[in-house]
C-alpha cells in the first residue's frame, strides 16, 4: 500500500476536455493537504493529438515527475500504448472500455487495469458523453480515497461559472463513477490518501506567480507577442495591470514588443516582455540598446525545446548560452532562475529591483515544466516585497548642462532623468557616447565608458539571489542544476540518502553575472561532481568549466528528449558512479 | 515659468553630421520652429528617431531625445506616449528606416493611433551608407546595391499609412519651411497618430530627386478646387494618381487615441507611486486557494 504518495496521468485526446479535469484533481490533492505538482504535455495544436496532463502528489514540498506513473486515466488505447512502459510496478490504469478493446500487447501482469466504459456511463446515465472526465475523477476518487466532500465542493465551485445544472451534472457523474468501481471491482488499488490540514498554502502555476511578482515589483507597462509558454504571462498581465493603472500591449512582433519595454523604460515605468527562444532571437539587437543606454528592462524567457520551432510545448533548458551570450557587443546584463512556483513570484520582484537599481536588463529564465506547472506554495509574503528604484531622480533638482546622464561613478550606476523632470534632457543614443550622451567615439571616452557600464556586474554582486544549498553539506557527491530540476533532483538526494549515499546539490538562481566564488565554495572537497540539465551540450557545466576552469571530477547528467527529469534518471547515474567508485576501494 | 521660447532654445551644441545642402537641415529648422510656435517645453518633449542620416536628428533637438535601433522608433514612441501620456512625443526616420526595416511598425502605430508624430524624411535613397536604392527609390534607379536599375517599385508610405486607418496623412518638402512649420503644428496638435511624409533632397547621393526636379514635380492640393481632407476617397485618389506629388494636409480625421482606448482618463503611468503596496496586491492570492 503506498499511501499519500500519487502521481496521476490524464491521457487522451487534445481537446477533450482533460485539462478541466487535471486542474479540478490537483485541487482536490491540494485541499486534501498533500503538495502537489502538475506536468502539462500537450501537442502543439489545439485538437486532436495525444496530450496527457500529470498530476503528482505527496507530502514533501517542491516536487517535481515521480520516477513512474503511478495511475494512468486512460481514454484511448493510444494513451495505453504511449505510456504503459511508464507505468509503476503495482500500478493501475483506469481504461475507457466504451469504444475500444484493451489488447494484449499493451497489458502488463503488474499493472492493473480496470475497464470502465466512462464515455458510456456518461451518455447513458448522465445524457452528456462530454462528462466523462468527470465519472473518470468518480472512479479515481473511489480507488484512492479522494474525499468525498472535498471533491463535491470542489466540483461545485470550478462549475459555478456554467450554472446548477452543469454542477449537478458532473455530481452525478463523480458519483455514478464510483457506484460502478463498487458494483464491479473487488481489487484494491494499491493507494490511499489520507486527508490532512490544507492551511495557508496556495496552488499556481510558475507563469501567474511571475506575473504577480511583476505586478507587485511595481511593473505597470508590458508589452509582448504571443508564443507558447510565456503568454500566460501576458494574459495575466493583460487582466491586472489595468487595474493598477498599467497598460498591456499585444505588438506586432517580439522586435516592437521588446522596443516598446525600452520606450517604457526610458519613460520612467516598470516595464518588462515574456518569451521563449524564437522571440528571444528576436529581441537580441534590443535587448544590446537596453544595455548601452542603462535603461532598466526585465524579460521574462519561458524557454521550450529549440532550434527554430523545434517543440514548442515542450520543456528543455537549452536557452542559457543565447541569454549569456547572445548578441554584438558587450553588456552587462542578468540572469536569473527560480526553481519553484514560489520563487518564481519572489525572484521576479527581485529582477526588478536589479534591473532598476543597476539600470541593466535583466533576465528571468523559467522553462515549460516549470513555467506552465501548477504547484503549492505558501502563501505570498506581498507586505515583505520592497521596492527600490535606485537612482532615478525624482526632485527637480537637475540642472540642465551639469547633469551628466551617464556620469562615469564608483558602482558604474549614474542618476537616471525621465522625460517630464526639469532640467535632466539627454540624449540616449544607441551609438557610443559621453557622459552626456553626445555620441563620440573618442578611445579614451570608450574605455572609460566600456569600464563604467560593464562595473555594474561587480556592484551587483550583493543584491544578486544566492544559490540553495541543499541536502549534506559534508557529502562528498556534488550535484548542480538549475530551474525546474529542483525537484527531481531533491527527491532523488532524499532517495540516495536512505540507500547510504549522501549528495549536496547547488540549486543556482543566479546564472549570470556568474556566481565563481559561489560554484568554487560549493565543489571544494568533492569526489564528484554531477550537473543536471535539460540540453543535449552540457550548456551550464560548460560555462562553469568556462568560469572556474577544468574539473575532471564534473559530468554532465543530460536530457533533451522534451520532458522533465523523473528522479530515478538522475539517481541512477549518480548511484553507477558511486558504484564504481567502491569497487575501486575495494 | 511659462516662459516664451524661441526656436533657437531647441538647437544642441552638437554639431551636424549632415552634409552641407542636406534636405534634413530644413526639417530639425522648421521643427524646432514649431515647437517653439506651439509653446512646447523641451522636459516634457520626447523626441525618438531610428538610425540612418534621418536618425541624427534627435541629437539636434533638445528635449528628452533617443537614438534608438534602426527601424524601431514608432514602438518606442508609442510606449513612451503610453508610459507617460502628458508628453509630446514626436518620432522621426527616413525612407529606409521608416517604410524597409521598420515597414512593419509602421502599419501597427498607424492602426493604433497613439497621440504621436511621425516626420519621414525621404530623400529615396540610403544616404548613411553610401547611396543604395530605398523603399522610394523610383524603379531603375541604378545604385551601388542596383547596378542594373532598380528592379523594385517604389512604396506609396502615406497610401499605405490611409489604408492602415491613419488620421493624419501630410506631405511637405523641405524647401517650403514656412509650409513644413504649419504641416508639423498641425500634426502636434493633431490628437492622434500624425505622419509628416518630408521630400527632402540628399544632395550627395541621389542625383536624379534634386531640389529642382522636386520643384517641378509638386503641387499643393489646397491648389485643388474644394479640396477636402476629410474625403478619404479623395485623398487617396490624389496620393495615387501618376503625376505630380501633391503636398499639404492630405487626408485628416478624429478617431480615439490608443491613450484614450488604454489608460482612458487614468493618470499618467509614469508619475504612478509604485514604492507603497497597493493594499489590493495581497487579495489577488485568494483565487489561488
Amino acid at each position: 500500500m503506498i499511501v499519500n504518495d500519487i502521481e496521476v496521468m490524464f491521457g487522451g485526446q487534445a481537446g477533450d476536455g482533460s485539462l478541466t479535469t487535471g486542474d479540478l484533481i490537483a485541487g482536490v490533492f491540494k485541499h486534501m493537504g498533500l503538495e502537489v505538482y502538475t506536468y502539462k504535455d500537450f501537442p502543439s495544436r489545439i485538437r486532436g493529438g495525444h496530450t496527457n496532463y500529470v498530476i503528482r502528489a505527496g507530502t514533501t514540498p517542491n516536487l517535481g515527475m515521480a520516477d513512474f506513473v503511478d495511475c494512468l486515466v486512460a481514454f484511448d488505447l493510444e494513451a495505453v500504448e504511449v505510456h504503459i512502459d511508464e507505468m509503476r510496478p503495482g500500478g493501475f490504469v483506469i481504461f475507457d472500455s466504451s469504444q475500444e478493446k484493451l489488447t494484449d500487447a499493451v497489458r502488463r501482469p503488474d499493472v492493473f487495469f480496470y475497464e470502465v466504459p466512462l464515455a458510456k456511463i456518461a451518455k447513458d446515465e448522465i445524457g452528456l458523453e462530454l462528462v466523462r472526465n468527470t465519472v473518470s475523477l468518480g472512479v479515481l476518487g473511489r480507488l484512492v480515497g479522494m474525499d468525498r466532500e472535498i471533491v463535491l465542493r470542489d466540483v461545485t465551485s470550478v462549475y459555478k461559472r456554467k450554472g446548477e445544472k452543469i454542477i449537478d451534472l458532473n455530481i452525478r457523474a463523480i458519483e455514478a463513477g464510483a457506484k460502478y468501481v463498487d458494483d464491479h471491482f473487488d481489487h484494491p488499488s494499491g493507494y490511499e490518501l489520507t486527508t490532512g490540514v490544507d492551511r495557508d498554502r496556495l496552488i499556481m502555476m510558475g507563469n501567474d506567480a511571475i506575473a504577480y511578482g511583476a505586478l507587485v515589483a511595481g511593473c505597470r507597462f508590458m508589452a509582448g507577442y504571443p508564443i507558447t509558454p510565456a503568454t500566460d504571462v501576458l494574459e495575466w498581465m493583460a487582466k491586472y495591470a489595468p487595474k493598477y493603472g498599467g497598460v498591456v500591449i499585444q505588438a506586432e512582433d517580439e522586435l516592437a514588443a521588446i522596443n516598446m519595454v525600452i520606450g517604457a523604460g526610458f519613460a520612467g515605468v516598470r516595464a518588462m516582455t515574456s518569451t521563449s527562444g524564437p522571440g528571444q532571437a528576436l529581441m537580441t539587437e534590443a535587448i544590446g540598446l537596453a544595455g548601452v543606454l542603462e535603461i532598466p528592462i526585465v524579460v521574462i524567457e519561458c524557454a521550450r525545446a529549440g532550434p527554430s520551432t523545434g517543440m514548442p510545448t515542450k520543456t528543455e533548458q537549452s536557452n542559457l548560452n543565447h541569454l549569456i551570450f547572445s548578441g554584438h557587443g558587450e553588456i552587462p546584463r542578468v540572469v536569473i532562475a527560480p526553481g519553484t512556483v514560489e520563487e518564481s513570484f519572489y525572484l521576479t520582484v527581485t529582477a526588478f529591483n536589479i534591473a532598476e537599481k543597476y539600470q541593466v536588463p535583466v533576465f528571468v529564465l523559467s522553462e515549460q515544466a516549470l513555467c506552465q506547472s501548477k504547484a503549492t506554495l505558501p502563501s505570498l509574503d506581498v507586505a515583505a516585497v520592497t521596492v527600490d528604484r535606485g537612482k532615478l531622480e525624482r526632485n527637480g533638482h537637475l540642472k540642465f548642462g551639469e547633469y551628466r546622464r551617464f556620469a562615469f561613478t564608483e558602482d558604474g550606476v549614474s542618476p537616471r532623468a525621465v522625460p517630464g523632470t526639469e532640467g535632466g534632457m539627454y540624449l540616449a543614443p544607441g551609438s557610443e557616447h559621453n557622459d552626456r550622451g553626445v555620441i563620440t567615439e573618442n578611445a579614451g571616452n570608450r574605455e572609460k565608458m566600456m569600464e563604467k557600464r560593464m562595473r555594474k556586474l561587480e556592484s551587483m554582486r550583493p543584491d544578486l539571489p544566492k544559490a540553495n544549498v541543499l541536502g549534506d553539506t559534508t557529502a562528498e557527491i556534488a550535484i548542480i542544476g538549475y530551474g525546474s530540476n529542483r525537484g527531481p533532483i531533491v527527491e532523488a538526494q532524499d532517495r540516495l540518502a536512505s540507500d547510504g549515499i549522501p549528495t549536496r546539490f547547488l540549486q543556482m538562481r543566479t546564472l549570470w553575472p556568474f556566481p565563481e566564488e559561489e560554484v568554487r565554495a560549493f565543489i571544494k572537497g568533492a569526489s564528484d561532481v554531477f550537473v543536471v540539465e535539460n540540453n543535449f551540450t552540457g550548456q551550464l557545466e560548460r560555462l562553469i568549466r568556462y568560469v572556474v576552469g577544468p574539473l575532471p571530477h564534473m559530468r554532465s547528467v543530460l536530457k533533451y528528449n522534451g520532458k522533465p527529469f523523473r528522479p530515478i534518471e538522475i539517481m541512477e547515474q549518480i548511484r553507477a558512479v558511486g558504484a564504481a567508485r567502491r569497487a575501486l576501494e575495494v | 515659468m511659462a516662459t516664451t521660447l524661441t526656436a533657437k532654445d531647441f538647437a544642441t551644441t552638437t554639431p551636424s553630421w549632415w552634409c552641407p545642402g542636406c534636405g534634413d537641415f530644413g526639417v530639425i529648422a522648421s521643427l524646432k520652429q514649431a515647437a517653439a510656435d506651439m509653446g512646447l517645453e523641451p522636459k516634457n518633449t520626447a523626441f525618438i528617431s531610428g538610425i540612418g542620416c534621418s536618425g541624427k536628428i534627435s541629437g539636434y533637438f533638445h528635449s528628452y531625445a533617443f537614438h534608438g535601433v534602426h527601424g524601431r522608433a514608432l514602438p518606442v514612441a508609442t510606449a513612451v506616449k503610453l508610459a507617460n501620456k502628458d508628453l509630446t512625443v514626436i518620432a522621426a526616420g527616413g525612407d529606409g528606416d521608416g517604410y524597409a526595416i521598420g515597414a512593419g511598425h509602421f502599419m501597427h502605430a498607424v492602426r493604433r493611433n497613439p497621440d504621436v508624430t511621425y516626420i519621414v524624411m525621404d530623400n529615396q535613397t540610403y544616404g548613411l551608407t553610401k547611396g543604395q536604392s530605398s523603399p522610394t527609390s523610383a524603379l531603375g534607379y541604378v545604385t551601388g546595391t542596383s547596378p542594373a536599375g532598380n528592379p523594385d517599385a517604389p512604396i506609396n508610405g502615406l497610401a499605405v499609412a490611409l489604408a492602415a486607418g491613419g488620421t493624419f496623412i501630410a506631405r511637405g518638402f523641405s524647401s517650403e519651411p514656412k509650409a513644413m512649420t504649419e504641416l508639423i503644428k498641425a500634426a502636434i496638435a493633431h490628437p492622434g497618430f500624425a505622419i509628416v511624409e518630408i521630400m527632402s533632397p540628399c544632395v550627395t547621393f541621389n542625383k536624379v530627386n534634386t531640389y529642382k526636379w522636386f520643384k517641378e514635380n509638386v503641387y499643393h492640393v489646397t491648389d485643388i478646387p474644394d479640396y477636402d481632407p476629410r474625403d478619404r476617397a479623395k485623398a487617396f485618389d490624389v496620393l495615387t494618381q501618376a503625376g505630380k506629388i501633391p503636398l499639404g494636409i492630405i487626408y485628416t480625421e478624429i478617431r480615439p487615441t490608443l491613450e484614450a482606448l488604454t489608460i482612458k482618463d487614468a493618470p499618467a503611468i509614469a508619475g504612478l507611486d509604485i514604492e507603497t503596496a497597493d493594499a489590493r496586491y495581497a487579495g489577488i492570492q485568494e483565487a489561488y486557494r
